[in-house]
């Protein structure tokens, strides 16, 4: 499934182990101004936890997270 | 009126931290310097400031400030010092980023002085007053969450563990082999880390030693222990003591992770004053066993390649993990080759206490992993085993780095190349910490 959301920006996780996905996305996300997007894209089966755990302490917004096939897609928008 | 700001909060960490092990350490050394060549940070760049004496120094005055009588009246006599702000930010930034905690100045001070506990309380009041590198709250806080609300993620990990369960009947050419995901009355809870590189070697291992096991749906790994915190250390453990009870199983064995394993086998029970009713023990440990039980098929011949064995200070120094690797490695390899120093006295990666997480260090990350590198290279090593998801991280990125070419790869992967299994299916070598990390 295509996503509906054109994020601002992609962020390729793919080959990183645990914790690096998550430190590298809560990294780019601090660049980013509030309201824009980032969308990760992972292998490590992991982030299907880790990423909305983050996104809650973190106060960002997880706005969707899937597999597709051996990869992992999320969407985060930063809040202010 | 109460006194909020960063130094008093970071005092009154210190205040009650100060246990007689800490007393002890804030008291004694000898300034003989023999700590020095026992760091890794020293031995890497030979500057005064890496010496472990120098670093303890620093908190040491902070305490004779407090605690010494010529310390509180006469503090220019006896280098005693107020703590301000910015010594503050200067001695957290040493405690995360120049310290590994990997006790090694301690195994080699005539006097036992426990340098890394003196980090560790400093790096507890850097994460009381707000000094402590974000992430590594970020990555604790995390955890946490998950803790919280396991139905968050519960259903989405179980069909995970489905499909590498299809993944693991192909690997050992059995359809019945089966990964349960938090089974009542299993013998064993088995916590893995994040990802598949934990959970699918071991499982066939475990299937060859018909083990009674199950998995946790947690991971292994204790931010808060990095950051001193042990009200968060103890609320990640929580998760794992909780579950383990409520399985009531007999024993939880950790996956191939330092601290993971020293923090639950070590640090849980002084910090729950709890005897748990079921053994911790390294999953290390538990394959040496079945390996001098004969529970698993082996073929050395398999792993032909010359090999060396990293030790995790965790593993090795902390928990006594020494001697089980090597009993491991006898019996899945034909080229094993130690580094000098091993086991015990083995050197630091660079990566330990937290510090690969932490991207902003990163180039002394690597400055300090220099000594392993030259370690590994007079072996002439082709493949770097290392029983601990740090070190492996760190190494992969060291590979990276000073192009050592070689392979890095945890215990469980070569145990499993050598099963001699049923049905002889390719076995691929697994990609744990093949991928280098940081940039
Ligand atoms: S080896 Fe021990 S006594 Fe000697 S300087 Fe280092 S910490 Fe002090
Ligand atoms: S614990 Fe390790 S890194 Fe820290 S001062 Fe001692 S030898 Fe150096």
């Amino acid at each position: 499934m295509a996503d509906p959301i054109k994020p601002d920006q992609i962020l390729d996780l793919k080959g990183l182990l645990c914790p690096m996905p998550v430190v590298k996305l809560s990294m780019a996300v601090k660049k980013l101004q509030a309201g824009q997007t980032i969308e990760g894209i992972a292998t490590d089966p992991g982030v299907m936890a880790d990423i909305p755990a983050w996104a809650r302490t973190s106060g960002n917004e997880l706005l969707s997270i899937e597999q597709q096939g051996k990869e992992y897609h999320f969407i985060v928008k930063k809040t202010a | 009126m109460a006194d909020n700001t960063a130094v008093s909060k970071a005092l009154q960490v210190l205040e009650r931290q100060l246990n007689r092990p800490l007393m002890a350490a804030l008291q004694v050394c000898a300034r003989c310097g023999v700590c020095a060549e026992a760091c890794h940070y020293y031995v890497a760049d030979g500057e005064l400031e890496h010496v472990p004496a120098y670093r303890a120094e620093e908190l040491r005055k902070v305490y004779r400030r407090k605690h010494d009588f010529f310390g509180k009246h006469l503090p220019n006599w006896v280098n005693a010092q107020d703590l301000d702000e910015a010594t503050l930010e200067k001695m957290a930034e040493m405690a995360f980023s120049e310290c590994t905690l990997c006790r090694r100045c301690t195994f080699n001070c005539p006097m036992g002085v426990d340098t890394p506990l003196m980090m560790r309380a400093l790096r507890a009041m850097a994460t009381a007053s707000g000094k402590a590198p974000e992430i590594l709250e970020m990555l604790a806080d995390a955890a946490i969450e998950k803790g919280k609300d396991p139905a968050m993620f519960r259903d989405l990990f179980v069909a995970q563990v489905a499909e590498m369960e299809k993944e693991l009947q192909a690997l050992v050419g059995d359809p019945n082999a089966r990964i349960t995901v938090e089974r009542e009355g299993a013998r064993v809870l088995y916590v893995a880390l994040a990802g598949a590189h934990t959970i699918l070697p071991p499982a066939a291992i475990f299937w060859a030693a018909k083990e009674d096991w199950t998995l946790s749906i947690y991971e292994a790994a204790n931010y808060g222990v990095f950051l001193g915190d042990t009200a968060r250390a103890k609320t990640i453990a929580s998760r794992i003591i909780d579950e383990a009870k409520a399985l009531k199983v007999q024993e939880v064995i950790v996956a191939e992770c330092g601290h993971a394993c020293a923090s639950l086998v070590w640090d849980a029970p002084i910090w729950f004053q709890e005897q748990f009713p079921f053994r911790v023990r390294s999953l290390v440990e538990v394959m040496a066993e079945y390996v001098q039980q004969g529970r698993l098929p082996l073929d050395p011949s398999a792993n032909p390649e010359a090999i060396t064995y990293h030790d995790s200070c965790n593993l090795a120094r902390t928990s006594g993990i020494y001697r089980e690797p090597r009993v491991i490695l006898n019996a899945v390899t034909t080229n094993l080759r130690e580094m000098t120093p091993n086991g015990l006295e083995n050197y630091c990666c660079g990566g330990g206490g937290g510090l690969v997480a932490l991207p902003e260090y990163d180039d002394k990350r690597m400055k300090a992993g220099k000594p392993k590198v030259d370690q590994i290279r007079k072996t002439g090593a082709e493949i770097v085993v290392a029983a601990c998801e740090n070190c492996r991280l760190q190494l992969g990125d060291l590979n990276a780095h000073y192009s050592m070419n070689v392979q890095i790869t945890a215990l469980a992967d070569l145990v499993v190349k050598a099963m001699r299994l049923p049905k002889s299916v390719a076995v691929p070598l697994p990609n744990a910490a093949a991928v280098a990390v940081g940039e």
